[in-house]
């Protein structure tokens, strides 16, 4: 009897446990959205008040942040530093692609990523302005989006969690 | 090999493949022509060759590279680290300076606002100068630019490419290190095309001296104003003078207690005098020496030194 009760305890905590997982990495997302705005700002910077190449500005903006956005800027002025004859906007497809998982991104976010870099470094200091602004834009309905549905969405999630497992230990008793 | 594989990476990668192969002492090598549509040509020791896609020099045009507009494209986004609206302001003037001094002339569409120049489309032409700084080229010229310690308000008069650029580089460098034991001054130069120090990032790429400060892309006769201004320096050196800007500030300067060190195109002392604008600076006599470039025997080759008087010294 007392094994059927801590069974079910077990299943309920870590069921409510999974939920509350999926709850944070929503919220995750949402933080990570918003760096990655916080830091297409500081490009914006960078390329429309200092005039400073592709390289230089993702590396001062990659070295002033944090996390998996802050690697992949150095990574790619890295690379761009080499000099090994690829084009922009392969280098930044592939480091893209590379870091997905680390990102949080889903399939369109990353496709909207990519294609900000494929204008990027293009043509003069308006087009740079424009192609940024474009995608301020993009990140900006993802983000209004995230945390319109955030709190329902951690509240769908800790209770779906509670609730499934609570589901699952009257089924197994 | 240092400097071959630091020029070839601004290459699109068939082009680059080509130089990697071509057996040339890129010591030697002037210029690299890309044009589209048309053949790939390299300027080895004033020599014009074609290269062929195997990277060999040859002579005749059918065995050429021709060189293909995604090609130009490409070594476009190289030169401009794929940032070309980083370099608007050198793109307007029609050229770019990158790390190691070279100078990558362009041509193409040219688009006009109110403003004048706007920008350049359809960039087409390409022609890559490798830099060749040649230290010590202003050796024997040196005692003649100092009278008791003093440096003398200098002109030198060169027709194109016949290394004025190269003399006056050098001459900044021993002004500001000191040389034949004579302290080094403070040399302010204005760069209007990095042509001198051939600036990257701000650093100077070629040597000139540890006590010069350069004002890089910027017109002469603000640059010449900012640096008696700001910089205090004993001696000022620009390039290519010629407009009565130019002519305002020299004086300026001159009647500062500075030192000028400047160059003019033209074959004489004669030309100079022919020339409205820059007549008056000869008539006034505000330059003390003249030193004359003659590029029909070799680059560089100094055909007369005259003092104020346009007595020759040499």
């Amino acid at each position: 009897m007392w094994m059927k009760i801590l069974g079910s305890a077990l299943v309920t905590v870590s069921c409510s446990g999974l939920g509350m997982w999926k709850a944070e990495q929503w919220k995750e997302h949402r933080k990570m959205l918003e760096q990655i705005r916080k830091m297409i700002l500081l490009l914006k910077g960078e390329i429309l008040y200092a005039h400073a190449p592709l390289g230089e500005a993702l590396e001062h903006v990659g070295r002033k942040s944090e996390g998996a956005p802050a690697k992949l800027f150095c990574q790619v002025a890295d690379r761009i530093g080499q000099q090994d004859g690829e084009l922009f906007y392969d280098l930044w497809k592939e480091a893209v692609n590379s870091s997905r998982e680390e990102l949080l991104m889903t399939e369109k976010e990353c496709q909207e990523f990519q294609a900000f870099g494929e204008h990027l470094g293009y043509l003069d200091l308006g087009m740079q302005e424009r192609t940024i602004e474009l995608y301020l834009e993009q990140l900006g309905l993802s983000v209004d989006f995230y945390r319109e549905h955030e709190r329902e969405r951690i509240k769908l999630c800790t209770s779906l969690g509670f609730m499934g497992g609570l589901f699952l230990s009257i089924i197994m008793c | 090999m240092e400097r071959k594989d630091q020029l070839i990476k601004i290459f699109s990668r068939t082009i680059r493949d080509i130089l990697l192969k071509a057996p040339v002492d890129f010591e030697h090598v002037q210029e690299i022509r890309l044009r589209v549509g048309m053949p790939l040509m390299l300027i080895l020791d004033n020599q014009e060759y074609y290269l062929t896609g195997e990277g060999a020099l040859s002579a005749a045009r059918e065995e050429a590279y021709i060189v293909g507009r995604t090609e130009i494209k490409e070594t476009i986004e190289h030169i401009s680290c794929h940032s070309l609206y980083a370099f608007e302001e050198e793109i307007r003037q029609g050229f770019l300076t990158i790390q190691g001094g070279h100078r990558i002339g362009i041509a193409g569409k040219v688009v006009l606002d109110d403003s004048g120049i706007r920008t350049m489309k359809y960039i087409s032409f390409l022609n890559v100068r490798l830099a060749h700084q040649i230290l010590g080229c202003g050796d024997g010229i040196m005692p003649y630019l100092y009278k008791n310690g003093q440096v003398l308000h200098t002109l030198i008069i060169s027709p194109p490419r016949c290394g004025k650029t190269t003399l006056l580089r050098d001459i900044i460098r021993q002004l500001s290190d000191g040389a034949r034991g004579i302290k080094g001054v403070a040399v302010g130069v204005v760069d209007e095309r990095s042509e001198i120090g051939a600036c990257y990032q701000g650093e100077p790429q070629n040597q000139v001296g540890c006590r010069t400060d350069i004002l890089d892309c910027c017109p002469k006769a603000k640059g010449m104003m900012m640096l008696i201004r700001t910089m205090s320096p004993a001696v000022i050196a620009v390039d290519e003078i010629g407009s009565r800007e130019d002519l305002e500030a020299m004086e300026y300067v001159m009647n500062c207690g500075c030192k000028l060190v400047a160059t003019v195109h033209g074959n004489s002392v004669e030309d100079i005098r022919q020339k409205p604008i820059l007549r008056k600076l000869v008539q006034d006599r505000l330059f003390e020496r003249y030193i004359v470039l003659d590029g029909c025997k070799e680059v560089g080759h100094v055909g007369g030194i005259y003092d104020s008087n346009m007595v020759s010294l040499a």
